[in-house]
C-alpha cells in the first residue's frame, strides 16, 4: 500500500518540479513554450484524456445498465418468483400443475429464461463483482446507516451469487437432468426444505435477495436522479424498506408453504 | 505577441487577478504560493465588497464612495487611485458575478447590499458571511482554466525568498525554495508581481490573520531595496473573538446588519447577559456616536472598546471584553446573512450568538501600509491612467506589488469591505501595468547573464545553511511569540513614544537573537521549522519598520493613535451655529495646521542599521481634506 | 461520530478568562507563561497525543506519543502548534516537530484536515473539549503522505480541472451589462455548494475513492461533483453543462458513486453533497437520453 502511495505521489509531483528544474538554467527551453496568443489552444497532456460523450464511452452506459437490469428484469423477476412460490401453501397439485405446469407450457420459454432472466442476472452479477472490486467499505469507521447498507449491498451480492448458483442447480438444472424432479417440484422442494440446514440456507438467501433488491431500488432512485434531496431519499428509502419487508414476508410464507401445505391432490 | 514570462508571488485575490490580467494578455505566468492557492488568506474575508450599485433606493453615488474612503482613511491615501478604484467597483462586481460568485440576492433577484462601517449607504455586496471565499472561488476557477490551457504554471508549496536584480538594479526574477525538497532555485522573469498579503502575524496570536500572513515576502523585498510606505498604519478590528491561539474575526457585517455593542453598566454584574435589563446596559458606541452608532469606522470602534475596557475599566467583569449582541434580531434573517460567522462562533466558543451575545475585543487585522507603489495620474479623468506601466510599480524596476502587501488605497484606516475591492482592483491594475511594462522592454530576462541568479541562489542557500547548521539556542517559535506580545503591547491600538523607543530597542535585541536560532530539527525534507525561522527573521525586520514609522509620526491619524498628540473634537454640537463657534474655528485651525505638518506618506528604506524614514506628499487632487472625521 | 478514545472528558469548552490584551509584559511573562502553561503532564488537564509520523513519502510510518497540558478553548491545531515549542516525546526523547498544515484556524481554508481518533476532520475546529484525554492523529487517508500529517492534495484540484469547474468567460473585464438575476431560493441552495473549502475530508471518507488509483481513473469524489452541480446552475455556467456532464459520465465519474453517503455525514461545512449527486444523476440521465436519441 505504502509503495503505491509513493508512486502516485511521485507521479503527481514530478511534472511540476521537473518543469521548475528545467526553467532554472536553460534559456533555450524557456523560448520553447508554445505561443500563447491562441486563447483556444488545446491544453497539453490532459486533453487527450478528456472524456467523450456518453454514447462513445461505455462506462456510463454499463453502470446504468447494471443498475437498470438489477431492477428490471432481475428485481421484477424476483418479485414474481416470490409471489409464484407463495402458491406453495395451496398444495402439491395446485403448485405442480397451475404454477409450474402453466409456466412450463409457455412458448419460447427457454428464450425468456435465458434472455430475460439468466443473461441479465449474469451481467448484473459479473459487473457487480467488478464494482465491488473498486471500493473499500469501512463499516466500523463510519457506522452510518447508508454506509452499512453500502457494505451489506456488496456482501449480499456475493452471498447471492453463491445462493443463486446452488438454488438454480438444485431446481432448474436438476429438473432438466431428472424429469421426476420436474414433474413434482413441490415434493422435491418439500423434501429439501425439511432439512433445517437447507431451510436456513434458503431463508438466508431469500432475505439477502430482498435486502439487495430493496436497497438497490433505493440507491437506483438516487443514481437515476429520481430522488435528490436528503428528505426525498429518506422517504423513498422507507418505501423501499416496506416493500422489502413485504417481499420477504411473501417469500418466507412461500418457503413455509412447502412444509405446511397438504401433499395430496385434493387440496 | 511575444509571450514573455511573468512571476506572480501569492495566490490570494490580488495575485490571482494579476495572473488573469497577465495571462489574458498572452504572457506565461508562473504563480508561486506557499500552499494551494485556494487556501490563501483572502478566503477569510467575511462581510463583503463595496461597490456603488444603488439598488437600495438610497441615492448612493460613486462620489460618496470616494469621499467615505478618503475621509475614513483620514485623508492619507493618494486620491487618484482611490477615485479609480471606486469607479471600477461596480464593473468588478459584475465580472465576479459572471464568474459565478454566489452573491446574496434581494427578492427581485438583484445583488443584495448591506450597511458597513463609516458609511451611511447600503453599499456592500456580499455572499452570506463568506464573501472572500466566494470571490476567491471565482478567480481561482478562472486561473485553473488558464492552467488547464497551459497559460499559467502553478508553483504551489514554493516560498519566495528574494529578488534577482541585474547590474542596473532591474528585477529579473526571483529565487524560491521548494518547501518539500528545500531546493533553492532561481526563476528568471521579465516582470515580478508581489501579492503576498498582510502581516498580521506580527501581532500573533492576537490577530485575525492566517498563520501565513507573516509579511515575510514584503520584508524580503524591502530588504532588497523596495521602499515601504505607511508602515505605522495598521488596523485593529474591533470585533474579534477571544482566543488563546487566534482571535477569530466576527465580521463588521454583524454590526452592519443591526448588531449592538454593549457592556453592563456595572462591570461587576455577573448575571448572564440575557438577564441584564436594557436599563442596566451601556451601548457606548450608540451613546458616543449617535449619528453612526455601531457602524463607526473600525479605528474608532476599536479605540472606543479599548477605552471602555482599559481606561474606564467597564469591560465585562472588568476584563478585556465587550458584548456584540445579535439576539434582538430575527434568527432566520441573521442565519441567512451571517451564517458563516455564527458557525465559527458556535464551533470555537461553544455558544450560539443567536442565544447569547458574543464576547469580543479588538485584534490586529489589516496593514494599510505596505510596499510603496507608484501610479500615474490621468489629467483628463483625475484618476489613474489606465494601463500605465507606472501603476503599482514598486521602487525597483520590474517589480510590482498589489493587494494588502502594497500601501495604495486605505490611507490611515481602511473602511470595512474595501479590502476585497482593493485586492481585486489592484491585482487587475498591476496586471495591466505589467502588460505595458512588457511591451516596453527590449531585452528579456533570458538575456541576462547567469551571474546575478547564481549569486542570489548562493546568498539564500547560505542563509539556509547557517540556520540548519548554526549553533544557536533561540527557538523561532518562541521568538515569534515574543514578537507578537511586544508588538501588541507597544505598537498596538494605543501608542506612546516612550513605549515605541523601548519597542525599537527590544526589536533590535530580538533581531540579534534571531541570528542565533536553533531549529531543533535537521530534516532535509519538508522541514517546516527552517521556513518558519526564515520568516521570523524577516518579520522582526519588518516590525522594526513599523515601530520606527510609528515613532516618527507624532500625531493621531486613523489607526495610528498617540494620545499625547490627540486633537479632541469640540464637545459642542454640530449645528450650523455651533460650527461657527470660536471653539470649532479654533479646532479647525489646529486640525489644518496638523495636516500641514503630518498629512504625508511615511516611506521607509532599508539600511543595515535599521530603517531610514522619510516622507513624501500625498496626492490630494480629487478632494481637498475639507472636514475632520466626526462620526458623532 | 466515532467512538472517542480515552474515558475522561475535559471541561475546556469556554474560552479562558486569561485574555491578556496588550498589557502583558513581553519577554519574561511570555516565556514563563508558556512553560507553566504547557509543561506539566502531571496536571489532569493534560492530554496524550499519539501521532502517526512518517519522515518522507517513501519512509515507513511509525507512532510517537506526546503528553502536554492544554488550555481552555484549545483545538487540535493549537495543541500541535504548542507542541512545536517542546517536541519531546512522552519518553523524554527530543524529536523533530510534527509537520502539519494549517492556515486560517477558523475552518475556511481547508488546510488542516486529518484523521482525529480515526475520523477525518478539520483539526482547527476540533476542540479538545470534545475529545478524550488520549488523542490519535493520523494523516488524511486517500492522499499521499508528504511528511507526518501533511498530505498532497493535488489530485483534488486536478479533478476540478477534469470537470471544467469554471465559467468560460470571454475575459475578466467589465462587459457593462447588469448581472443576470437569480432568485433568492436558487441562491440559497447554490451558496451551500460554493462554501466548499477543498479540504478533502469527503474523499477521505468515501469508500469508492481509491487512495492508490492513478488520477485519471479513480472515482472523482463528491467535492468535484458538487462543483459541477453548482456551475451547471449558473446562468452562464449552464452553457457548458453538456461538457461537464460528459466529463462526469466517464470512467471514475458520477456512476462510480456507491451511495454510501459518508461524504455528507463528514463534510465539516454541511454541504448537501448527496443531493448534488442525486441532481447530477437526473442531469446525466437526461443528457444520456439526449446523446442517444437526441439530435
Amino acid at each position: 500500500m505504502l509503495n503505491n502511495e509513493i508512486l502516485s505521489w511521485r507521479a503527481a509531483t514530478r511534472p511540476r518540479t521537473g518543469a521548475a528544474a528545467i526553467a532554472v538554467r536553460s534559456p533555450v527551453l524557456l523560448t520553447s513554450y508554445p505561443l500563447l496568443d491562441t486563447p483556444h489552444c488545446k491544453p497539453s497532456g490532459r486533453t487527450s484524456k478528456l472524456p467523450m460523450p456518453s454514447i462513445n464511452n461505455p462506462h456510463f452506459v454499463l453502470r446504468r445498465l447494471h443498475s437498470l437490469l438489477g431492477v428490471v428484469p432481475v428485481g421484477a423477476f424476483l418479485a414474481f418468483h416470490l409471489w409464484e412460490n407463495s402458491q406453495s401453501r395451496f398444495g402439491a397439485q395446485h403448485f405442480n400443475e397451475a404454477v409450474v405446469g402453466a409456466l412450463a407450457g409457455l412458448n419460447y420459454l427457454p428464450f425468456i429464461e435465458i434472455g430475460l432472466i439468466a443473461l441479465p442476472l449474469l451481467f448484473h452479477a459479473v459487473y457487480g463483482l467488478v464494482i465491488i472490486g473498486g471500493g473499500r467499505a469501512e463499516p466500523l469507521r463510519y457506522p452510518y446507516l447508508r454506509n452499512r447498507l453500502y457494505w451489506l449491498q456488496r456482501l449480499s451480492g456475493i452471498g447471492l451469487l453463491v445462493f443463486i448458483l446452488v438454488h438454480v442447480g438444485m431446481t432448474r438444472i436438476a429438473g432438466l437432468m431428472d424429469p421426476a424432479i420436474h414433474a413434482d417440484l413441490f415434493g422435491h422442494m418439500r423434501a429439501a426444505l425439511s432439512n433445517p440446514w437447507v431451510l436456513g440456507f434458503y431463508l438466508l438467501g431469500l432475505w439477502l435477495a430482498v435486502l439487495h433488491f430493496a436497497n438497490g431500488l433505493a440507491t437506483a432512485a438516487i443514481s437515476w436522479g429520481l430522488t435528490t434531496s436528503a428528505a426525498a431519499q429518506r422517504r423513498f428509502g422507507r418505501v423501499c424498506a416496506g416493500f422489502g419487508l413485504l417481499l420477504g414476508a411473501i417469500g418466507t410464507h412461500g418457503l413455509a408453504g412447502y412444509l405446511i401445505a397438504p401433499t395430496g391432490a385434493g387440496a | 505577441m511575444t509571450g514573455r514570462r511573468v512571476i506572480v508571488v501569492g495566490g490570494g485575490l490580488g495575485g490571482l487577478w494579476a495572473t488573469l490580467a497577465i495571462a489574458g494578455g498572452g504572457h506565461r505566468v508562473l504563480l508561486f504560493s506557499l500552499f494551494e492557492v485556494m487556501r490563501s488568506h483572502s478566503v477569510c474575508a467575511q462581510g463583503g465588497i463595496n461597490a456603488v450599485l444603488d439598488y437600495q433606493g438610497q441615492h448612493d453615488s460613486v462620489a460618496q464612495h470616494i469621499r467615505d474612503t478618503l475621509k475614513g482613511g483620514s485623508w492619507l491615501a493618494n486620491q487618484p487611485p482611490v477615485k479609480s478604484m471606486c469607479e471600477a467597483a461596480p464593473g468588478l462586481i459584475r465580472t465576479f458575478e459572471r464568474m459565478g460568485v454566489t452573491f446574496s440576492r434581494t427578492p427581485e433577484g438583484l445583488l443584495d447590499q448591506r450597511l458597513f462601517g463609516g458609511v451611511k449607504h447600503k453599499r456592500t455586496c456580499f455572499a452570506g458571511a463568506s464573501t472572500g471565499q466566494q470571490l476567491m472561488h471565482g478567480v481561482d476557477q478562472q486561473v485553473r482554466r488558464l492552467e488547464a490551457e497551459g497559460r499559467v504554471e502553478k508553483h504551489e508549496w514554493w516560498e519566495y525568498l528574494g529578488l534577482v536584480k541585474d547590474g542596473a538594479g532591474v528585477c529579473r526574477g526571483v529565487v524560491a525554495m521548494d518547501l518539500r525538497s528545500l531546493g533553492v532555485q532561481a526563476f528568471p522573469a521579465d516582470a515580478v508581481v508581489l501579492a503576498t498579503g498582510g502581516l498580521g502575524q506580527l501581532y500573533a496570536p492576537q490577530t485575525t490573520c492566517s498563520t501565513n500572513s507573516t509579511g515575510a515576502a514584503a520584508s524580503r523585498a524591502y530588504q532588497q531595496g523596495a521602499r515601504f510606505a505607511n508602515a505605522e498604519l495598521f488596523q485593529f478590528h474591533p470585533t474579534a473573538m477571544l482566543g488563546e491561539d487566534k482571535t477569530r474575526l466576527m465580521s463588521e457585517a454583524a454590526r452592519g446588519e443591526g448588531g449592538r455593542v454593549w457592556v453592563p453598566k456595572d462591570p461587576a454584574d455577573r448575571r448572564e447577559p440575557n438577564r441584564i435589563p436594557e436599563a442596566e446596559r451601556w451601548y457606548f458606541l450608540e451613546d458616543w456616536y449617535p449619528a453612526y452608532g455601531n457602524t463607526v469606522p473600525r479605528d474608532i470602534a476599536s479605540r472606543a472598546i479599548w477605552r471602555v475596557c482599559r481606561e474606564l475599566k467597564q469591560g465585562i467583569g472588568g476584563g478585556d471584553r465587550v458584548y456584540l449582541d445579535l439576539t434582538h434580531l430575527d434568527p432566520g434573517f441573521v442565519e441567512s446573512r451571517l451564517g458563516a460567522i455564527l458557525s465559527i462562533y458556535r464551533k470555537f466558543a461553544g455558544t450560539d450568538p443567536l442565544d447569547a451575545p458574543m464576547e469580543i475585543f479588538p485584534a490586529a487585522h489589516y496593514a494599510m501600509g505596505g510596499l510603496w507603489v507608484d501610479f500615474e495620474r490621468d489629467p483628463a479623468s483625475g484618476g489613474v491612467k489606465p494601463g500605465s506601466p507606472r501603476n503599482h510599480a514598486t521602487s525597483i524596476a520590474g517589480l510590482y506589488a498589489c493587494g494588502e502587501c502594497d500601501y495604495g488605497y486605505h490611507g490611515a484606516n481602511r473602511l470595512g469591505a474595501n479590502s476585497l475591492l482593493s485586492a481585486s482592483y489592484s491585482g487587475r491594475v498591476a496586471g495591466e501595468a505589467v502588460l505595458s511594462h512588457l511591451a516596453g522592454i527590449e531585452r528579456g530576462a533570458d538575456a541576462v547573464p547567469a551571474a546575478p541568479f547564481d549569486a542570489e541562489v548562493a546568498r539564500q542557500q547560505a542563509i539556509n545553511r547557517e540556520l540548519m547548521t548554526g549553533q544557536g539556542n533561540e527557538s523561532p517559535y518562541r521568538l515569534h511569540e515574543e514578537l507578537g506580545a511586544l508588538m501588541t503591547s507597544r505598537v498596538g491600538v494605543v501608542r506612546d513614544n516612550a513605549g515605541l523607543d523601548r519597542a525599537l530597542e527590544e526589536l533590535a535585541a530580538l533581531e540579534r537573537r534571531a541570528a542565533h536560532m536553533a531549529l531543533a530539527e535537521a530534516s532535509p525534507w519538508a522541514n517546516q521549522t527552517l521556513a518558519y525561522a526564515r520568516q521570523v527573521q524577516d518579520m522582526i525586520r519588518l516590525a522594526r519598520v513599523m515601530a520606527a514609522s510609528a515613532r516618527v509620526r507624532d500625531e493621531c491619524r486613523g489607526a495610528h493613535y498617540k494620545p499625547e498628540f490627540d486633537l479632541p473634537l469640540p464637545q459642542s454640537g454640530r449645528s450650523a451655529q455651533d460650527l461657527g463657534s470660536p471653539e470649532w474655528s479654533q479646532y479647525r485651525e489646529r486640525w489644518a495646521a496638523n495636516n500641514a505638518r503630518w498629512l504625508k506618506t511615511t516611506v521607509a528604506e532599508y539600511s543595515a542599521d535599521g530603517p531610514r524614514i522619510d516622507f513624501e506628499p500625498v496626492d490630494l487632487s480629487v478632494l481637498a481634506p475639507d472636514q475632520p472625521r466626526d462620526y458623532r | 461520530m466515532i467512538g472517542i478514545a480515552g474515558s475522561q472528558q475535559l471541561d475546556l469548552r469556554r474560552v479562558g478568562t486569561g485574555y491578556a490584551g496588550g498589557t502583558r509584559d513581553t519577554r519574561a511573562s511570555t516565556r514563563a507563561g508558556i512553560e507553566t502553561q504547557r509543561q506539566d503532564p502531571a496536571d489532569n488537564q493534560s492530554v496524550e497525543l499519539r501521532v502517526r509520523r512518517q519522515d518522507a513519502p517513501d519512509a515507513a510510518p511509525y507512532w510517537q506519543t506526546f503528553r502536554l497540558r492544554v488550555r481552555p478553548g484549545d483545538n487540535v491545531v493549537s495543541v500541535l502548534r504548542a507542541l512545536r515549542l517542546h517536541p519531546i516525546t512522552a519518553d523524554g526523547e527530543p524529536v523533530d516537530p510534527v509537520a502539519f498544515e494549517h492556515n486560517c484556524m477558523e475552518e475556511v481554508c481547508g488546510a488542516c484536515a486529518m484523521l482525529i481518533d480515526g475520523a477525518p476532520r478539520p483539526a482547527c475546529s476540533t476542540l479538545l473539549a470534545d475529545l478524550g484525554t488520549v488523542i490519535r492523529l493520523e494523516p488524511l487517508p486517500k492522499f499521499p503522505v508528504v511528511r507526518d500529517l501533511m498530505v498532497d492534495r493535488a489530485r483534488l484540484f486536478e479533478r476540478l480541472s477534469r470537470v471544467k469547474a469554471w465559467v468560460r468567460l470571454d475575459g475578466p473585464w467589465d462587459t457593462h451589462e447588469r448581472a443576470p438575476r437569480i432568485a433568492q431560493r436558487q441562491w440559497a441552495t447554490d451558496y451551500l455548494y460554493s462554501r466548499c473549502m477543498s479540504c478533502g475530508i469527503c474523499l477521505a471518507a468515501c469508500p469508492q475513492v481509491d487512495g492508490q488509483a492513478q488520477d485519471n481513473n479513480g472515482f472523482i469524489g463528491p467535492a468535484a461533483l458538487a462543483q459541477v452541480r453548482l456551475l451547471n446552475a449558473h446562468p452562464l455556467g449552464r452553457y457548458d453543462k453538456p461538457e461537464r456532464l460528459h466529463a462526469i459520465m466517464a470512467q471514475g465519474g458520477l456512476t462510480d458513486c456507491g451511495n454510501a453517503q459518508n461524504c455528507v455525514r463528514v463534510c465539516p461545512k454541511k454541504i448537501p453533497l448527496t443531493t448534488a449527486i442525486g441532481e447530477l444523476g437526473r442531469q446525466t440521465t437526461v443528457q444520456a437520453l439526449q446523446d442517444l436519441f437526441g439530435a
